[in-house]
């Protein structure tokens, strides 16, 4: 999963990345609101982190830019400003859940595997297919109960398939929502990544639809 | 809201002012007005008597032994000679003299009767005036002058004309009668006219009393319209005083939001090194002590927001629009939940007075407890009661035991507690309440689980 992380104070905003990179995620992150808006309405991303005091253009405007544009990725909104006026201001302008400083780093966690998993429809915690098994809290995946372990890339590429039970997804897709903007694209190892997660998971689970990508089989 | 000091009305002032002086000056016109009637009338009737009495004395001889008696020519008035007809004529001897048993003569109109004038010493030709009390009783005017009969007798004779006052009261009567009438009258239009006069002229005060209810009913923002250059430097200043008031407020909000800004990343950042920092007793005592900050930091700007709002007239905040938009972000961050938020028994209409941010602060602070506590359900009622606005907030968790509620509600008990997220927030609506003049009490809700039910002074 792909997050940007939108925080103007350089200290957090490191602190911030490496706990969401520990947590197994793609981080952009960026410094400013132009930047941010900028990021958010080209790139893909499964959720963003948006501190609302920023330079240059204030993240609600950035957030209403967003959804006025049509992007409809889950936004949690990070600010000091705990007023319940403000946090009704930022719902409105299309948050879609709100964290204040200071806060826990877990609970942040919390909150966008809620977020990521509500907006691709999964109401619980724990993504099934099958006798398939993967719990977004502790990152564990189980088949028949027995525990499978996977690489931090194959988790990644199965965690995203896993939100998407039934869907094709593209190659480019995956690809985009595994690494980060910085990092040296290359879909070959896509195709690397899905061809072990094969010999680890019962046969005929991950499809391949010729020229179009992989769906997860719905069992 | 503190009263002025009772200082009656201005109108009954003017008005008690106006008709006193009005009463008197009028009660005086007419007591003077009718004194100089009666001095008129009453002169004008001595007059006739004078010239009765001067034709009397010249009417009178005396024979060859002394004896008075009126000459041929008969006096012209023909009410001499008709009975008891009020004018009446007497001679009668004085005593001391010589002819002191001489017979007194009298008009005919006197028939069988006598005019009975106290005794008087009388200089020759001096007249003299009574009120005396005539044969049937009636009031007479009586003149009367002493003549001495000519050499060589030496009696000294009272001639005395009498005329009944009657006619004379009585037009005295009538003419102070209509005056009282015609006084009464002009007093009457006077008084219309002051009263006119105060209502014209107080208008503007009335205006401005409408007003001031408006502000303080939260309808206007400040005292709107025009006023006679008399009151209108005060309407001026005090505009002035409500908009300083208003931003100073204004500042002093965005100034404890600022300050929270500031200080809540660096808190962010120590909390996340501390646990980057792995355990130890260091990182824990940095993450107590942040929690801990951040609490206090909590509880004061809150404080702070509400501290200077109450005493802010003419503010007005409608319950719904607060309540829905809060509904709807507790909707979102309590999305996991997929709790049932029913705000259905709240009438549209209602106000509290009050500021809007400190309104969503109080019923925030409740859903988002209830929110937290809840099953599966949270609803809200309002109503109004009076000057007072009622809100319950329910929801169908655990509740909280009745022996807890009062501590709960303590301040700065959950200050000290070491589980975050919680527990202030009720803490803080009571604080806001009550400086609102309000309360929030704690019940148990029809569900099962908590009823906060908050007390707020309604807007009309």
């Amino acid at each position: 999963m792909r997050l940007l992380l939108v925080e103007d104070d350089p200290t957090l905003r490191d602190q911030l990345r490496a706990g969401l990179q520990e947590a197994g995620y793609a981080v952009d992150a960026a410094d400013d609101g132009r930047d941010a808006h900028h990021l958010g309405d080209t790139e893909a991303y499964d959720a963003v982190v948006l501190d609302l005091g920023l330079p240059l253009l204030d993240g609600l405007s950035v957030l209403r830019r967003w959804r006025d544009a049509g992007r409809a990725m889950p936004v949690l909104v990070l600010t000091a400003r705990d007023n319940w006026s403000e946090k009704v201001a930022g719902i409105d302008a299309g948050a879609d859940d709100y964290l204040t400083k200071p806060f826990h780093m877990e609970e942040l966690l919390a909150r966008l595997r809620g977020l990521i998993r509500r907006a691709a429809g999964q109401a619980s915690p724990v993504l099934r297919c099958g006798e398939l098994a993967l719990d977004t809290r502790s990152g564990r995946v189980t088949l028949a109960g027995q525990a499978v372990t996977l690489t931090s890339h194959e988790y990644k590429v199965l965690d995203y398939l896993m939100h998407r039970p039934g869907a094709v997804v593209s190659r480019s897709e995956l690809t985009e929502h595994i690494y980060a903007q910085d990092f040296d694209r290359d879909s070959n190892t896509i195709e690397v990544f899905v061809g072990r997660l094969r010999k680890k998971l019962p046969p005929g689970l991950i499809e391949t639809v010729r020229g179009q990508g992989y769906r997860l089989a719905v069992v | 809201m503190k009263r002025w000091p009772a200082a009656g009305s201005l109108r009954l002032r003017l008005l008690g002012a106006t008709l006193v002086t009005l009463a008197l000056a009028l009660t005086g016109a007419h007591a003077w007005l009718a004194g100089l009637f009666r001095d008129h009338v009453m002169r004008q009737a001595d007059l006739a008597l004078t010239q009765q009495l001067d034709q009397l004395t010249a009417r009178l001889e005396f024979d060859a032994q002394g004896r008075p008696g009126l000459g041929p020519r008969a006096m012209s008035d023909p009410r001499w000679d008709r009975p008891y007809s009020g004018l009446y004529w007497q001679i009668e001897p004085l005593h001391g003299g010589s002819g002191g048993r001489a017979e007194a003569l009298r008009s005919r109109s006197l028939w069988d009767g006598s005019l009975q004038l106290p005794a008087d010493a009388l200089a020759d030709g001096t007249l003299h005036r009574h009120d005396i009390a005539g044969p049937r009783g009636e009031a007479l005017r009586a003149l009367e002058r002493s003549l001495q009969a000519p050499e060589p007798f030496d009696s000294r004779w009272r001639l005395i004309v009498a005329g009944d006052l009657h006619d004379a009261t009585a037009a005295v009567e009538r003419f102070t009668g209509v005056l009282a009438a015609s006084l009464a009258g002009l007093g009457l239009l006077l008084a219309l006219a002051a009263v006119a006069q105060v209502a014209v002229g107080l208008a503007p005060l009335r205006t401005l009393q409408q007003s001031l209810q408006q502000l303080r009913a939260g309808r206007r923002q400040r005292l709107e319209g025009r006023f006679p250059t008399e009151v209108q430097p005060l309407i001026d200043d005090f505009n002035g005083v409500l908009e300083r008031n208003a931003v100073i407020v204004e500042r002093a909000r965005a100034q404890a939001g600022n300050l929270a800004h500031a200080l809540k990343t660096p808190l962010a950042i120590l909390r996340h090194a501390a646990l980057q920092a792995g355990p130890g007793e260091f990182p824990a005592l940095v993450a107590e002590q942040v929690d801990t900050a951040q609490r206090h930091l909590d509880w004061h700007l809150a404080r702070a927001r509400a501290a200077a709002t109450p005493h802010v007239p003419g503010q007005r905040t409608e319950l719904e629009p607060v309540l829905r938009g809060l509904l709807r972000t507790m909707g979102k961050l309590h999305a996991d939940r997929r709790l049932d938020l029913a705000a259905d028994a709240v009438a549209p209409g209602l106000a509290f007075a009050g500021e809007a941010q400190d309104l969503q602060e109080m019923l925030g602070n409740l859903l988002d407890n209830a929110c937290r506590s809840a099953r599966g359900s949270v609803t809200v009622q309002a109503a109004r009661d009076g000057p007072w606005l009622h809100i319950e907030v329910q929801d169908d968790g655990p509740g909280i035991a009745p022996e807890q509620r009062a501590a709960v509600l303590q301040r700065g008990v959950r200050l000290d507690e070491t589980s975050a997220g919680s527990g202030l927030g009720l803490a803080i609506v009571v604080d806001l309440a009550r400086l609102y003049g309000g309360d929030l009490t704690l019940g148990q809700a029809a569900a099962g689980g908590l009823g906060a039910r908050l007390t707020l002074p309604a807007a009309p």
